[in-house]
């Protein structure tokens, strides 16, 4: 089933939450709403579900117009970020929960909460109540119930957030998963962790200010970023003001040799890992330095632009420049992408 | 605790004792005292007896008891249900009108229960709706007064559900009027239980709307406490104020075992 949104607005009185969204989801598709709070995301997925009504736009589903459609007639499962699993109800009972809405028969009932907790690794834990369960637990609980209705669009809203880190990055492989085993269904995932978007979805769409501000394949959007705003909030990428000279460009007055100058791009675009640190490269001075584990972290400023600063990933087994040390970094062509600056 | 000294916390400790003695425990026992005294001429009761206790569970003052306890749990819950419709509309509701709702359910407390008595007797004394001398008219004013608690109650506990939890249970496929029974209902068990203990324990004490308003038939303890001191019956006041004391603890009691049970599903 095909989600569509056409130009969808949203205001939560006088405030704009989401502007003019227009956006497709394909059946087997997932596409990740990525952006940082208040970019109007979550808004986003509320219209989907029904929970919000659109102040202009229209929402369809497989062609249907669902704009003005209750949530309960859309057959959409969502998964919130603190999973509202019914406190009162044991895990079973959540699972069950929209199948004896739809009146489905008892045995049918039994048989697919027995499937879907099966699927979720949680069929020990049928008869506990959601207090009894752990976050992890919880979410995988909330999944359970969402599909257990056989929906043709899934929504996750931010599943992960309430995590921590380790569960978070177990569960992010649980989610992909969980994918291959709905592989007609169309996902909308929700998220501000740029990891979660590469990892699990096939297009990002990432989001700014209630607009949406690119939409690409994942890997597309990383190499290639369309806009400043994508390549640092995706990436956490460099991005440092060029000059052209003919079809070249200049860092700081270095030549970057191979990088071709194009027309209304003037920024220069790189990942703090593609940089490396050698000879002939744009002189930058150390100000910070961070040990990430598997590597440090490097905060330098560009000699001759000072209102920049340069983040450089560096291998754990190299050494670390001391403090105020001068160095030259080094911009592998191929790592390097042009990008509009931002004009806002 | 603010107050890190040992001498320091013994000095709290018994400025707190004093004052809740003085305050609180003191009235209690002296009437409680007063309901086994048999005279009190000096500075301490004597020639107890039981006596005034018999009295206030025989005949007319036991009736009474019977009608507080009809009265609270009747009006006390036709309160809860009105105050929890209350809230769950308000809540609903777009924020001008929630707003009116709110003030209009805690209006009967904002006014002394006197005025709401007076207000009932006049309305309800005449055609088309004659209540005036019937057990209802005291029921009712119960049930205004009441519902502001439970009203209160249940709309700050809906100010905690994350509504999420209806979003959810409607992308399920469930009907509003399931979502409302199955799911928010539940979820507000432990507020409805709260607001039905108080509103039972606050009826069992009513006095100022129902003395406007009760007829022969249908008088509260309370109301009789009321009469019997006024007649200068001190001893059997203070009995019956001890029974319904007692009766409102094993009230609240056994509501308040009620809620710990709804907290713990």
């Amino acid at each position: 089933m095909t989600v569509q949104l056409d130009d969808v607005s949203v205001h939560f009185g006088r405030t704009l939450a989401l502007e003019g969204l227009s956006l497709t989801v394909a059946a087997g598709e997932t596409v990740a709403l990525l952006g940082p709070s208040g970019s109007g995301k979550s808004t986003a997925l509320k219209a989907v579900a029904g929970f919000v009504r659109p102040s202009s736009g229209r929402i369809r589903l497989a062609g249907q117009d669902v704009t003005d459609l209750p949530p309960a007639k859309r057959g959409i499962g969502v998964v919130v970020q603190q999973y509202a699993l019914f406190p009162h109800l044991r895990v079973s009972d959540n699972v069950a929960f929209g199948l004896r809405a739809a009146r489905t028969p008892k045995g049918e009932v039994t048989r697919r909460v027995a499937e879907m907790l099966e699927m979720v690794g949680m069929t020990s834990f049928a008869k506990r109540f959601p207090r009894e369960l752990s976050g992890g637990q919880q979410q995988r609980v909330a999944i359970a119930r969402a599909l257990a209705i056989q929906p043709k669009v899934l929504l996750l809203d931010e599943p992960l957030a309430a995590l921590d880190a380790q569960l978070r990055a177990d569960m992010l492989g649980e989610l992909q998963k969980l994918r291959r085993e709905v592989p007609d269904v169309a996902i909308v995932y929700v998220t501000h962790d740029q990891s979660e978007a590469l990892a699990l979805a096939d297009r990002i769409a990432v989001m700014r200010d209630a607009r949406l501000v690119d939409i690409a394949p994942a890997a597309q959007l990383y190499a290639t970023p369309p806009s400043a705003f994508t390549a640092s909030f995706l990436g956490g990428a460099n991005l440092l003001p060029v000059e052209t000279f003919g079809d070249g460009v200049k860092v700081a007055g270095h030549v970057l040799p191979g990088v071709r100058a194009t027309p209304g791009k003037e920024l220069l675009c790189i990942r703090p890992h593609a940089i490396r640190l050698g000879d002939a490269g744009v002189p930058v001075r150390v100000i910070a330095t961070q040990w990430r584990g598997s590597s440090n972290q490097l905060t330098c400023t560009v000699d001759g632009l000072p209102e920049v600063s340069v983040r450089i990933d560096l291998p754990a087994d190299l050494q670390v420049p001391a403090l105020g040390a001068q160095v030259s970094m080094v911009l592998p062509a191929e790592a390097c992408s042009l990008v509009p600056a931002e004009r806002r | 605790m603010l107050v890190w000294t040992k001498p320091g916390k013994a000095l709290t400790w018994t400025a707190f004792a004093l004052v809740f003695g003085v305050l609180v425990l003191a009235p209690f026992i002296v009437v409680i005292a007063a309901a086994f005294a048999g005279t009190w001429n000096g500075v301490l009761p004597s020639n107890p007896t039981v006596g005034h206790l018999q009295e206030a569970l025989s005949g007319d003052e036991l009736a009474s008891l019977s009608v507080s306890l009809q009265t609270a749990f009747l009006g006390g819950l036709l309160a809860v249900v009105v105050g929890t419709w209350g809230a769950l509309a308000a809540h609903g509701a777009p924020g001008p009108v929630a707003r009116v709702a709110d003030a209009l359910h805690h209006l009967p407390i904002a006014v002394p229960s006197v005025v709401v008595g007076l207000g009932l007797l006049v309305a309800f004394s005449r055609q088309p709706i004659l209540l005036n001398g019937t057990k209802w008219i005291v029921v009712i004013a119960h049930l205004v007064l009441m519902v502001a608690f439970s009203y209160g109650t249940v709309a700050a506990a809906l100010q905690r559900v994350d509504p999420s939890y209806a979003d959810v249970a409607a992308s399920l496929g469930a009907s509003p009027a399931r979502v409302l029974w199955q799911v928010r209902l539940p979820m507000l068990r432990p507020a409805i239980a709260s607001a039905a203990g108080l509103s039972v324990a606050l009826s069992m004490g009513e006095v100022g709307a129902t003395i406007m308003v009760y007829p022969a038939s249908w008088r509260t303890v309370p109301v009789s406490i009321f009469a019997l001191s006024d007649r200068g019956q001190t001893f059997t006041a203070a009995a019956e104020a001890l029974v319904l004391l007692t009766a409102t603890v094993l009230v609240v009691f056994t509501l308040d075992r009620l809620r710990g049970r709804a907290v713990e599903q």
